[in-house]
């Protein structure tokens, strides 16, 4: 028994259906007695170079342990899967446990993205406020027109004299 | 030489300390300027040459 980490790059265009290719993948490595320890779906990320014109990817990370010899059998399997586009075994001595960074990027951006969400109606309501202000403000600057206007009279009517 | 501090565990998904070992047109940075340990320093290696092929740093620049 040998301790492995697999990295599988989906298609992109495929992601939508990545729990059912986990399912997949996992009934094909059980049934080549690998056991999963840990799995992680990463979601999409953007390739530093673009493979196969696809310039992203959706990342699965998988901590598995089984036998080297049935190991060419799943890869033989994956060469001629067209929904991945990259896949990695590396033999590891320990399986470290925790979080890749990969997946705390991304769920670092996730609630990135989700502050944003937030923060948006945060910030319309101090818009709102504005427009408030606005409408004070639309209140006002008639009769500031209007004193001005009326200041521009006795500029005129100083200019007469 | 300035010394870098590496954690003591980190792999091949650890982006943004492998990026910091790598030029700017993606090549390794020899240990001689980063003051890394030789045993670090065949980690990194090791692991920007993985991360490479993931696509998760760049080969080079050139890329089109």
């Amino acid at each position: 028994m040998k301790k492995y980490e697999a990295v599988i790059i989906l298609n992109p265009n495929l992601s939508s259906k990545a729990d059912d290719f986990i399912k997949d993948f996992k009934k094909l490595l059980e049934a080549n007695t690998f056991k999963i320890s840990k799995q992680e779906d990463v979601g999409r990320r953007q390739l530093s170079y673009s493979i196969n014109n696809h310039n992203k990817g959706h990342y699965l990370l998988f901590n598995i342990e089984g036998d080297p010899s049935k190991l060419i059998e799943i890869e033989n399997k994956i060469k001629y899967d067209e929904s991945i586009i990259r896949h990695l075994f590396v033999s590891v001595k320990n399986h470290s446990g925790e979080d890749s960074q990969l997946l705390l990027d991304s769920k670092n951006k996730k609630n990135e993205a989700e502050d944003v969400v937030e923060k948006e109606p945060k910030v319309k309501q101090p818009k709102e406020d504005k427009k408030e202000n606005l409408d004070n403000n639309k209140d006002v600057k008639p009769e500031d027109s209007e004193s001005k206007e009326d200041d521009k009279i006795e500029e005129k009517e100083d200019k007469d004299e | 030489m300035s010394k870098y501090e590496l954690p003591k565990n980190f792999n091949y998904t650890d982006v943004n300390i492998l990026k910091q070992f790598i030029t700017e047109t993606g090549k390794i940075i020899p240990a001689r300027v980063t003051g890394v340990t030789a045993s670090n320093q065949r980690k990194l290696t090791k692991y920007i040459k993985i991360a490479r092929f993931l696509a998760l740093i760049p080969y080079t620049d050139m890329h089109k």
